[in-house]
């Protein structure tokens, strides 16, 4: 029954006429709505919503919240996520500390950080919505666009502007970026949500291949400037983002962003259906050079030919290492499923306040504080413990992720986070430190918010069949994809692992790759080496793992 | 049978090349595929109508069910009858099971969905979202007449996906892209038999206890659930449970008790189970503590049992704390 399919390989199709916006709006609801009721408009409109019942706000006006961070929490009874955008991760004490506080005051004392450097509240009702933004306002922080068909939160290397092996500093930029595009209503009404992401972190840490844009920084013949990559993300139907073959000096890096912007949004092929909305499918149709072609015509000028560079290696950033400023220093901190809570950032807040130092958020969940004088770092490490961060917990805490899933979020099929909780707490039993920063990526549900594609194993939430104990939820596993060095997208070889056994396969794959590898093989390259029925028999068991386990 | 089904990527790709494609297409090739072991959805509604219409025409042998809550409406009966005579289509009725319908009935009542919006949802699990989850066990893929503009939620539906949960067989929802106007015009092209009570006024076509006519002005939402205050703000007219959206607010309101224990045995409705929520919700003011006399038995239904088995995996749910 298998079918002989490549798909997503750069095949290109005659492109259908472009449809007319009467088309669009027949076809496609949200565009309509957009149309009838900018949603824009919702930041003006919350204080009268939030003296209303749930029941009494309308659904569109639901979905147009959208645009100002706020999502219905599961069940759908009146209190909501909300998501804050960090451009870059970065955040001065002052804004942590608000963060904490508005966590403390309104959310329940809970924090997530997202794997695009957002930090996300729940449990928040409208009527506390017009305090929280003004007192995120205050702390220079916005929720405008952090979901909906807006510019998301612009994301970079969390050490921009520290990290001692960064081509330069690129936050004047991501600033500069984020005033512009952050609650710009031309771009709030994008075809669906866009995501840049920018940096000059020599391993692109910051995974330019996931994303809709990245910049990638890197200084040529003295001048500081961008390769373009373009149509990365993962979702449903996973691309890696392509080269726009170009160099883009810095000062020009806005209007070229704004250019490919408005070559998408401008172009009603990708208003007719959300399924094909999103950049991935116009670099699809039109390949780089196509959309460069339109760059090019939209900026009245040819771009300088470049080629995007090779990432360095990998990095998380976690560990204690010196920054480009001499004596200081920046500490990561592992932390584990991506939660915190509000007091615990209020007092890391003032603990990087006393030594002048900031706080970065990672795209792996964790967070980092720079800006430590070397002599204090004796004692900043054991303030951090105590607070609830060793930074010496095992790596595998700071590279797993998961995404919200159960109970918050209305999509996950499983549950997440209490989920990863127990596989990591089994593999630090099993394999002690063995596993390096081995990257556990699970999500509850195909929309892949934690990247399940590219981790080294990825889970994703489903249901077995049958029930195996009692327990039907179950997670299909994905091998073969990575970021960085090893960038490409992984596929679900094994399938329906129900809960019970997901320990002892993820086990029987890791011991398979341990004792079966060749030097220091990644795990990645020993599932490439290995074939598909080899690594289904490894994660069936023993048995089936003597005949299949030793594929060298 | 898992071999012959899609992986997440094959569907991912596979509904992109759909989705400019028209519905009978999709529908050829999944009857092609999957035949016999793909089942149409009717739940008396004039999508489904239109799919079995289009589904007929490619495959007089088309399977089609249908889930009997025993409280349909006449008119869901005769149209299901008028199915055979037009097209002879004998379509598979599933019943909910007689001892979980009977102990339900016998503790809360027969119109205990009028009683909260907890035994509403309760009446659903066991008259349609159990039974809907045993029928699927015995196919490969299913159709369904799910469309985008039905409701903000549903503007992202795939034409074709996975369904992850009920054991990640293949959904294929053909008209998704499709306006209300369009299904119209083709019933009344291809004299499509429907559903007679659009003709008295229903926008939704459900159980009788819960759907109601709606007058002109009032919201599509009067039609369904008209009697509920604090009901979880879901499509209050398109049953949200042909996309996982009820099981998961189900479980989200009841715990545990949404799906009995899992062995088989009996759970209940206890205060402790709302408790994750009276604290955050405007549901719990004004509440009387929820019915402990509710029993649900479930045997063969095992959907997300031990989903929070075990004693402080769902109870600390909301609340993990880092470190």
């Amino acid at each position: 029954m298998t079918e002989e399919r490549r798909f997503g390989t750069g095949e290109r199709r005659p492109l259908p006429e472009e449809p007319t916006w009467e088309q669009v709006l027949q076809r496609n609801t949200i565009e309509r709505l957009k149309k009838e009721k900018a949603p824009v408009g919702i930041v003006h409109e919350i204080p009268e919503l939030a003296g209303r019942h749930y029941l009494d706000i309308s659904e569109e006006d639901i979905v147009r919240l959208q645009w100002y961070g706020l999502y219905h929490d599961k069940p759908k009874v009146g209190a909501f996520m909300m998501r804050i955008k960090v451009p870059s991760g970065y955040l001065p004490p002052q804004s942590l500390r608000a963060i904490g506080e508005v966590a403390e005051r309104f959310g329940e004392g809970q924090v997530e950080l997202s794997t695009r450097q957002n930090v996300q509240l729940h449990f928040i009702k409208l009527g506390q919505v017009p305090d929280i933004l003004a007192h995120l306002r205050e702390a220079g922080l916005s929720s405008a666009g952090a979901c909906g068909d807006a510019v998301r939160n612009i994301t970079g290397c969390a050490l921009s502007g520290v990290l001692a092996e960064e081509a330069f500093d690129t936050t004047p930029l991501i600033e500069e970026a984020a005033r512009f595009f952050y609650g710009n209503p031309d771009y709030m009404d994008l075809p669906r949500k866009h995501k840049i992401t920018i940096s000059a972190c020599p391993y692109q840490c910051d995974m330019p291949e996931i994303n809709c844009i990245a910049l990638i920084g890197l200084v040529r013949g003295g001048r500081s400037g961008f390769a373009v990559r373009v149509g990365g993300g993962l979702s449903t139907v996973p691309r890696i983002a392509r080269d726009l073959g170009v160099f883009v000096p810095v000062p020009e890096a806005v209007e070229v962003l704004r250019a490919i912007l408005h070559a998408w949004k401008e172009n009603r092929r990708y208003r007719l259906s959300r399924i094909k909305a999103r950049l991935k499918f116009m670099v699809d149709d039109y390949g780089a050079e196509g959309i460069r072609a339109q760059v090019e015509a939209r900026l009245g000028r040819t771009l300088e030919d470049g080629k995007a560079p090779e990432p360095r290696g990998y990095a998380d950033h976690m560990g204690i290492l010196e920054q480009k400023q001499p004596g200081l220093y920046h500490v990561g901190l592992p932390v584990p499923i991506g939660l915190v809570r509000g007091r615990q950032l209020i007092r890391i807040a003032d603990l990087a306040w006393e030594f002048g130092g900031d706080i970065r958020l990672t795209k792996q969940q964790n967070m980092i504080v720079t800006g430590v004088p070397g002599e204090l770092l004796p004692d900043v490490a054991e303030r951090l413990e105590e607070i609830g961060f060793p930074v010496d917990a095992n790596p595998l805490r700071a590279s797993a992720i998961a995404c919200t899933g159960e109970p918050h979020c209305n999509y996950s099929v499983t549950e997440t986070k209490g989920k990863l909780k127990e596989i990591l707490a089994h593999l630090e039993n099993r394999w002690g430190d063995r596993l390096g920063n081995f990257r556990l990526n699970l999500d509850g549900c195909p929309h892949a918010c934690a990247l399940h594609w590219v981790g080294d194993i990825g889970l994703m939430g489903t249901t077995a069949r049958e029930a195996v104990d009692g327990e039907r939820m179950a997670f299909d596993l994905f091998l073969r994809g990575g970021v960085g060095p090893e960038q490409s997208i992984g596929r679900p070889l094994i399938r329906r692992v129900p809960f019970p056994r997901v320990e002892t396969t993820l086990d029987r794959l890791i011991e398979a790759w341990l004792g079966g590898r060749n030097g220091l093989e990644t795990f990645r390259d020993f599932c490439i080496r290995t074939s598909d029925q080899d690594l289904v028999a490894i994660a069936a068991g023993p048995a089936a793992a003597q005949a299949g386990g030793d594929p060298a | 049978m898992t071999e012959a089904l899609l992986d997440e990527y094959e569907a991912g790709e596979l509904s992109v090349l759909f989705e400019a494609e028209p519905p009978q297409e999709l529908l050829s090739w999944a009857l092609d595929r999957f035949h016999p072991r793909v089942s149409l959805s009717i739940g008396g509604a004039a999508e489904g109508m239109v799919i079995l219409d289009m589904a007929w025409r490619i495959r007089p042998d088309v399977r089609v069910f249908t889930l009997d809550t025993g409280r349909l409406p006449q008119e869901t009966h005769d149209l299901v009858e008028r199915i055979r005579e037009r097209y002879g289509i004998a379509v598979e009725v599933q019943v909910p099971d007689a001892p979980q319908v009977q102990r339900m009935v016998r503790r809360n009542g027969t119109n205990l969905m009028y009683s909260s919006v907890d035994l509403r949802l309760l009446c659903c699990q066991v008259r349609k979202v159990l039974p809907l989850n045993h029928y699927l066990k015995s196919v490969d893929a299913w159709i369904t007449g799910i469309r985008r503009e039905q409701w903000a939620t549903r503007s992202n539906v795939r034409k074709l996906e996975l369904d992850h949960d009920h054991g990640g067989i293949v959904k294929v929802n053909p008209l998704a892209d499709w306006t209300k106007e369009e299904v119209w015009d083709y019933i009344r092209a291809n004299e499509v038999p429907y559903n007679a009570l659009y003709d008295k006024g229903f926008t939704s076509i459900g159980c009788a206890p819960c759907t109601r006519a709606i007058e002109p002005g009032e919201p599509d939402r009067a039609g369904r659930w008209w009697w509920e205050t604090d009901a979880p703000k879901e499509c209050g007219i398109h049953c949200a449970i042909y996309t996982g959206g009820f099981e998961h607010e189900l479980h989200a309101l009841l715990g545990d008790h949404s799906n009995g224990a899992g062995n088989g045995g009996c759970s209940r409705i206890a205060p402790t189970a709302m408790g994750r929520f009276s604290a955050n919700t405007p549901r719990a003011t004004g509440r009387e503590a929820p019915p402990t006399e509710t029993e649900v038995t479930d045997n063969g239904h095992e959907h997300r049992a031990g989903r929070k088995a075990g004693p402080g995996r769902g109870s600390e749910g909301s609340r993990r704390t880092a470190g």
